[in-house]
């Protein structure tokens, strides 16, 4: 009975305990989305297997492995998708889709296997306009003996093709990636733009102007279709057809929304992408500087899809930036900054950053960059991108193929390695010997799928929802290849198997798949949009079969709808512009859609009155010009510059006329400007003791009346980051106005790097006091500096003999500003690597008070007392770094920066760390680290001893614990909500995260008798490792619940390092001033709607 | 039993004291395999030439020192080089030469990145000696680390830590005259501080500073222009006459570079060749092996020599970073052919004067002074590296080639080259007057 009671208890555990493990194991195991299908189910067996030879390999040709490659469309009307996969060296293979993920090799019978050496990219389409998808395959002919030419296979509707690539006037025998299809003009029949690439490395930068040159076998091509001839059109239309371009992506779409496809071409090494707007007359503009601030720098693959809803389509351009430090470490970096200063400036080109770069569509506007943040920057070795909605929950997905079989940026190839092994073999022979090439390392690796999110974020969803096979995947298409309604992929490997992976979705989630039959040559409807709206939220898509890398996918729409059983409306926008509406659609279905013509093309749609409206005439002829001192040459580890914080700008009346004058300072060696306001503009005015006066680097500047002689004076705060200790321009300078002439006065003998300059009357004594903040020094960023209060004694200033802002830190603005509320103005200066700090004040004495729970250290940039959430009290906006870079920070894991005189030279230095994986890496590699820190070349002689070690592993401890370790916890710009004198941090929304906020104007714009904050900023003295943080169009924060963006209200201060806003009131009207480091001073003209 | 026990006990002492009879004899080709295996390791280093020359001085001097205390027909160079002051005396008997082998060994490793290489180097060598003569080996070991260690001491205020340190030479410029990156690594310019590193025998780096080089103008008939057409019409002339040209030949010959960097699409390696400093201290290895020299006179030499390469370089470096002159190779691009390149890849740093004129005129001089300038050689130093060995009549022929293989390799104008070669002898002189290293 007993043993009967233990046994059922026994059980009973045991039970619980099962049930536990198998609880735990369901929770923790997310079902894949994608299963692979392996060839034996799928009689699948193409494998492009490259093979080098003594005379080919990567030495040989550059692009030896940038794989074959595949498209997907039903090429018998049978219903069921077909695939074609080309191969470099091996033949080209066709698979007839016989259902249930089974395939018939048809190849031989239909006559695809191809003539030439080496293939490339392979894309489907209805290049005769006969209703059946042809198969254009690129080639590249004329280098290592590589015959041939691209061919197109006309579809015979019997299941065999015959090569008529000369007929058609397409049968270019040059250096092909690939090909897209568009009715660029607009005439109903299939256009086509041939991507090529040159085949040598130029070494040197050599002129930007090449692209205006046209060589035949590197430059791209637009052909347009002249009744089934296709004409070289490219010079005509302003398509660059130069010896230097390295097409390796296109992606075609009407990003402009104007009506006409416009193409984006991403371009491998220095040269620059190309952003071809169609100018609808069957011209382009190339346009990519005017609404790109930077681009990928070895562009590769790219894909455009509306991640964020808006009707614009987005994009996606990718390289090969890996996110694993064993790799990363170990691989060739960015550029230096002063290089890339060089190859801008000097020689013209573009900014281009080695990561991945997701570009939103600001309509018509600069397109904001935001691959950091939204997570999809480091891919590795990347090829193919491809946006779909896989799990059908209606937000876009990103696929992305990935793989090299050798890495050859690997750092301890080139420098060690390689020259060991291979140096005499090319210098005597020219041929590299296989063994030579074995050694550099394999670059396969799995695969990336993000699960596209609401407010711009991508989820890794890389080990959950694909399996994780080490692959070298290159070109890459999409369909649904078992018609059970969600999207497949097909990925063609290099010396692998082809995978094709099918989704698992089916109708778990709802799907619409759309495709389309026009009575025209263009019969698939390539370009016709559909603006799908359900539950209030719009998606877009338009049809362009030729994306992400080499491939075409299936010529269908595809959208994904969560839970939703109908569809609200589709509006179907057909190649001629003319419009169908449907209405209550059910979901989990394949529609296929003619043009009914229900409606006549739309209008363009009106343009709101915008806010604000740019003035030339104001007369501020104002170009703040950056001296050319870098940071990074002398203080070569700082995560940021110092010395470009300028320029200073002030407002007030400097000539007693009662009108606002205006005040710019200079940088180093630059005088600073004075613009005094007359009858109908402004003018620059020369004043002597200002423009003799140059050497200093003015940072921020006040004009008040200090001496209470009722005319105002200037206080001058300058630092930068060249000049150090004691040195004499450093000192601030104070300029009392008498006679309409200005003279120095007397400051206390303080030296900093001022920053902030806030006046305020303290102690209540009738004259104005000033609150001086210090930044950092030069030589020393990271150290604790002091800052000052001056007392003002009837015009005379002297310190206040305080400690309490002895080493607060490396301060960048501060406000005064009765935060408790007592009837008293405290004061609450922000900064660099610490939290924000509250000064109370009790009776002029100022004693710090700690209102914010918790530490909330930021790289905080500026502060603004803004009522946010409209509940009476003051809440307080913080301007902070963004999360659009390569810095991270969480309260859990701040960002930190270990400051230490590491080398023991007498100067500190200071190394920054982020957490990767719960451990800490210095951001920097071991070339930049080096360059000050000698010794770890001795630590470690190798790039692969280095790479993957954390900061505790590449310094002995008591170094480390010597250092002094700073933080951040928090790198969104958000505010200070007042929850009765507490204040606790509200981030605001991602699109406010994009780059450091750096100031804010509180002002009525809209006269609404309520103010508003409009925010700017930008920064761009960081090095090329983090880009440059220019994407930030500026904003209008009306309240916690509406914010604009700077396209909106007709400014966009993208691609603008902004320091300053301010109104000016010329002839009593107001003005937008915008002041902006290293560019011209810009003045907007607020309209306020009547 | 017990009887022998003690007998095999006995034999095995008295074989080991017989064994560590066998005194060690240590040969001039040991001091050279060692400096050839620490020019390979600098090779694999990377290491830039006015590094390599101090990597180079620093251990011969050791050595050197070491041998003038114990051999009387040298004097030391206490007194003579700046700060140096005199090595410890060993407290015991010891194998001089040894231990001046093994400080060379220990300060070559302290100099270099990849200490490893020299520590397998070193093992195995010290291994075969501790087998064969223990006592001998410790005693030798334990005195060439104290004068390692002594001169390390006095190298470590060189200012060399300080210099690798202090910020990077500022190269953005609406100066058109002015020194930038060249193609195709555009790496930042080497050194730039060079001249601030102690030197040894001249008094400071500005005492041999040159003439200017030809003011900077682009207008047809200045002598800047001239010479800046001088360098692409022989460029042209002898590419087009093919690698068979003699004057390719040359400019290959004494390319010296350490860090070719050669691109290919994404796949980047680089071919690396010994500095001008290694290619003269191979050189001085040719002439010490075909005169003989013992090794005493050998670690004479090479000290020498090394001495006025490394001085040479701090010269020419302080003229390159006052001048800062622009590279034929940037100027070419922008004014005459956009494609051209030079023969040898253009090295990271100004222009004038050239660094192989001016060091090989110093190296020169110094073998002059112990050789004669009549000593002719063949120079295999570069075979190791898929070049030819080529033939000289002299040290002076050899140097003046060197010099005018830089013109013909596009990478430096004329007077670059013939005021760089005179700035070098006229130091090399200097240093030969001023040192006083044979007993009189």
């Amino acid at each position: 009975m007993k043993n009967q009671r233990f046994l059922k208890s026994m059980t009973k555990s045991l039970l619980i305990y099962i049930c536990a493990i198998l609880f735990i194991g369901c929770q923790q195991k997310e079902a894949l989305l994608f299963k692979s299908v392996s060839p034996t189910q799928s009689n699948v067996h193409f494998q492009n297997d490259v093979t080098e030879s003594e005379d080919l390999s990567i030495l040989d040709y550059l692009y030896f492995y940038n794989g074959g490659g595949v498209s997907i469309g039903d090429i018998n009307k049978d219903g069921l998708p077909d695939l074609f996969f080309s191969g470099n060296q091996v033949k080209n293979k066709l698979y007839l889709n016989k259902g249930n993920l089974a395939f018939e090799d048809i190849s031989d019978k239909a006559g695809v296997a191809g003539g030439s050496s080496w293939n490339t990219g392979a894309i489907m389409g209805d290049i005769n306009g006969d209703g059946l998808l042809d198969i254009y395959v690129c080639a590249v002919v004329g280098i290592n003996g590589f015959k041939g030419y691209n061919e197109l296979y006309i579809n015979n509707g019997d299941e065999t093709f015959t090569e008529s690539a000369s007929a058609y006037g397409l049968d270019f025998d040059s250096y092909s990636s690939t090909a897209a299809l568009l009715d660029f003009d607009l005439d109903g029949d299939l256009d086509i733009y041939l991507l090529n690439h040159a085949v040598h490395t130029q070494e040197s930068f050599g002129r930007m102007g090449l692209r205006y040159e046209r060589d035949r076998q590197t430059g791209d091509k637009l052909l347009r279709n002249d009744n089934g001839k296709f004409t070289d059109v490219s010079a005509l239309a302003g398509i660059y057809g130069g010896p230097n371009g390295y097409g390796l992506g296109v992606a075609v779409a009407d990003f402009n929304q104007d009506g006409f496809p416009d193409i984006y071409v991403g371009n491998d090494f220095h040269e620059d992408d190309y952003y071809y707007l169609n100018n609808g007359d069957g011209t382009f503009s190339e346009s990519l500087r005017d609404f790109f601030g930077h681009t990928s720098r070895f562009s590769m693959g790219n894909d455009s899809a509306d991640i964020n809803h808006d009707g614009y389509p987005d994009l996606i351009s990718l390289d090969m930036l890996s996110e694993n430090e064993n790799v990363l470490k170990a691989s060739d970096g960015d550029e230096s900054f002063q290089i890339q200063k060089l190859r801008t400036e000097q020689f013209g080109y573009h900014y281009q950053y080695s990561r991945n770069m997701l570009y939103i569509n600001q309509q018509q506007n600069n397109f904001m960059e935001t691959a950091l943040m939204s997570g999809v920057g480091a891919s590795d070795w990347s090829w193919s991108a491809l946006f779909a909605d896989y799990n059908q929950d209606g937000e876009q997905d990103l696929f992305i193929s990935n793989g090299i079989p050798k890495r050859p940026n690997n750092l301890d190839y080139i420098k060690f390695v390689s020259s060991d092994q291979i140096q005499n073999k090319i210098s005597a022979t020219k041929l590299v010997d296989q063994e030579a090439l074995q050694l550099m390392p394999s670059g396969s690796v799995t695969n990336y799928i993000y699960k596209g999110g609401s407010d711009l974020i991508f989820e890794n969803k890389s080990s959950t929802w694909i399996e994780q096979t080490p692959t070298t995947s290159t070109a890459t298409a999409m369909g649904d290849l078992d018609n059970d309604g969600d999207l497949d992929l097909v990925i063609n490997n290099i010396n692998a198997a082809v995978s094709i992976l099918e989704n698992t979705t089916n109708e778990a989630s709802s799907y619409l798949k759309l495709d389309f039959q026009l009575p025209i040559k263009n019969h698939f409807g390539i370009g016709t949009k559909v603006y799908a709206y359900s539950d209030g939220t719009l998606q877009y898509k338009e049809l362009y079969t030729s994306r992400g890398f080499q491939a075409s996918s299936q010529p269908i729409l595809h959208f994904g709808f969560g839970n939703s059983k109908t569809v609200d409306s589709l509006k179907i926008v057909w190649p001629d512009r003319s419009i169908d509406m449907l209405y209550t659609i059910a979901v989990n279905q394949n529609l296929t859609l003619s043009p009914k013509n229900n409606q006549p093309a739309s209008k363009k749609e009106q343009k709101g009155n915008p806010l604000f409206h740019r003035v030339k005439n104001s007369g501020i002829q104002f170009t703040h010009q950056e001296d050319n001192y870098l940071d990074f040459n002398r203080q070569k580890l700082i995560p940021y510059q110092i010395s470009d914080r300028g320029p200073a700008v002030a407002i007030g009346d400097l000539n007693n006329d009662g009108e606002e004058d205006v005040f710019f300072g200079g940088s180093k060696f630059m005088p600073a400007a004075i613009f005094i306001q007359n009858d109908s503009m402004y003018n620059r005015i020369k004043y002597p003791v200002i423009s003799n006066d140059s050497i200093s680097e003015d940072v921020v500047a006040v004009i008040s009346d200090f001496n209470n002689d009722s005319l105002n004076d200037i206080l001058i705060g300058s630092g930068g980051g060249d000049f150090y200790n004691q040195m004499d321009p450093l000192k601030d300078r104070y300029l009392s106005q008498n006679d309409s002439a200005f003279s120095k006065e007397i400051l206390p003998n303080y030296f900093g790097n001022t920053s902030v300059v806030r006046p305020f009357d303290f102690d209540k004594d009738g004259d104005l006091d000033v609150f001086i903040g210090s930044y950092a020094s030069t030589n020393d960023f990271g150290g604790e500096e002091t800052s000052f209060l001056l007392e003002n004694n009837k015009g005379a200033f002297t310190a206040v003999e305080t400690s309490v802002f002895d080493n607060i830190g490396m301060l960048s603005d501060a406000v005064w500003d009765d935060f408790d509320n007592d009837g008293i103005t405290d004061l609450i200066v922000v900064g660099e690597w610490m939290s924000p700090k509250f000064f109370k004040n009790t009776n002029g004495n100022l004693e710090e008070v700690r209102p914010i729970n918790g530490a909330l250290n930021g790289l905080w940039q500026r502060i603004q007392p803004f009522d946010m959430d409209s509940d009476g009290d003051v809440d307080y906006l913080l301007g902070n770094w963004g999360t659009n870079s390569k810095f991270k920070a969480s309260a859990k894991y701040p960002l930190k920066m270990y400051y230490h005189d590491f080398d023991e030279n007498g100067s500190t230095e200071t190394i920054v760390c982020v957490e990767k994986d719960k451990r800490y890496y210095p951001l920097l590699g071991l070339d930049n680290l080096a360059q000050q820190l000698v010794v770890l070349r001795k630590t470690f002689p190798k790039y692969e001893d280095f790479a993957g070690k954390t900061i505790e592993q590449l310094f002995d401890k008591k170094r480390l614990q010597n250092a002094t370790v700073l933080e951040v916890h928090e790198l969104r710009s958000g505010y200070l909500k007042n929850e009765e004198g507490v204040f606790r941090f509200v981030p605001f929304q991602n699109e406010m995260q994009v780059a450091p906020i750096r100031t804010f104007l509180e002002y009525d714009f809209d006269a609404d008798g309520k103010s508003e904050v409009l925010a700017a900023g930008n920064y761009f003295g960081i090095a090329p490792i983090q880009g440059r943080l220019d994407s930030f169009s500026g904003a209008l924060i009306k309240s916690d619940a509406e914010t604009v963006l700077g396209p909106k209200l007709g400014i966009d201060l993208s691609n603008k390092a902004v320091k300053n806003l301010n109104i000016i009131q010329l002839k009593n009207k107001p003005y937008l001033l915008v002041t902006i480091n290293n560019d011209a001073a810009e003045v907007y003209e607020i309209k306020i709607k009547p | 039993m017990k009887y022998i026990k003690i007998l095999v006990v006995t034999i095995c002492v008295l074989l080991s004291a017989c064994k560590q009879a066998e005194p060690l004899v240590i040969e001039a080709d040991e001091l050279h395999h060692s400096i050839d295996h620490v020019i390979k390791v600098m090779i694999h280093d990377i290491f830039s030439p006015p590094v390599a020359s101090r990597i180079f001085a620093y251990p011969n001097i050791a050595a050197y020192e070491i041998v003038a205390l114990n051999n009387s027909k040298y004097t030391s160079l206490v007194g003579q080089l700046k700060g140096l002051t005199p090595i410890p005396a060993s407290e015991t008997p010891v194998n001089y030469q040894l231990a001046a082998l093994i400080s060379h060994i220990e300060l070559s490793k302290q100099l270099v990145f990849s200490e490893e290489k020299i520590e397998i180097y070193r093992d195995s060598l010290y291994i075969s000696w501790k087998k064969k003569n223990r006592n001998e080996f410790l005693n030798a070991e334990t005195y060439g680390l104290q004068v390692a260690d002594h001169i390390s001491q006095w190298m470590d205020g060189d200012n060399y830590k300080q210099t690798r340190t202090m910020s990077k030479f500022h190269v953005i410029s609406e100066d058109e005259g002015r020194w930038q990156p060249t193609p195709p690594s555009y790496m930042d310019g080497l050194e730039p501080h060079w001249n601030k590193i102690r030197p040894f025998v001249i008094d400071s780096a500005a005492q041999f500073k040159p003439t200017p080089p030809p003011a900077f103008s682009m207008e047809e008939g200045s002598d800047f222009y001239k010479e800046l057409q001088e360098v692409y019409d022989i460029s042209n002339r002898i590419t087009a006459e093919g690698d068979a040209s003699e004057e390719v030949q040359v400019a290959q010959f004494w390319d010296c570079n350490p860090y070719v960097s050669v691109t290919r699409g994404h796949l980047m390696f680089a071919t690396k060749k010994i500095t001008p400093g290694a290619h003269w201290i191979g050189i001085t290895k040719i002439a010490c092996k075909k005169s003989e020299s013992n090794f005493d006179d050998s670690v004479f030499t090479y000290a020498k020599t090394s001495l006025a390469i490394a001085d040479a370089f701090i010269s020419c470096w302080d003229e390159k970073y006052r001048s800062n002159l622009v590279r034929p190779e940037t100027l070419i691009n922008t004014y005459f052919n956009d494609n051209w390149k030079p023969i040898l890849q253009t090295p990271p740093f100004p222009e004038y004067s050239s660094g192989h004129s001016v060091v090989s005129g110093a190296a020169s001089i110094a073998l002059n002074s112990i050789f004669g300038n009549e000593f002719s050689f063949d120079d295999t130093s570069e075979l190791a590296y898929g070049l030819p060995m080529r033939h000289f009549e002299s040290f002076d022929a050899a140097a003046d080639e060197a010099a005018i293989s830089r013109m013909y390799g596009g990478i430096h104008y004329r007077s670059a080259v013939e005021i760089g070669i005179q700035q070098g002898r006229s130091l090399g002189d200097y240093v030969v007057a001023n040192l006083n290293m044979k007993s009189k």
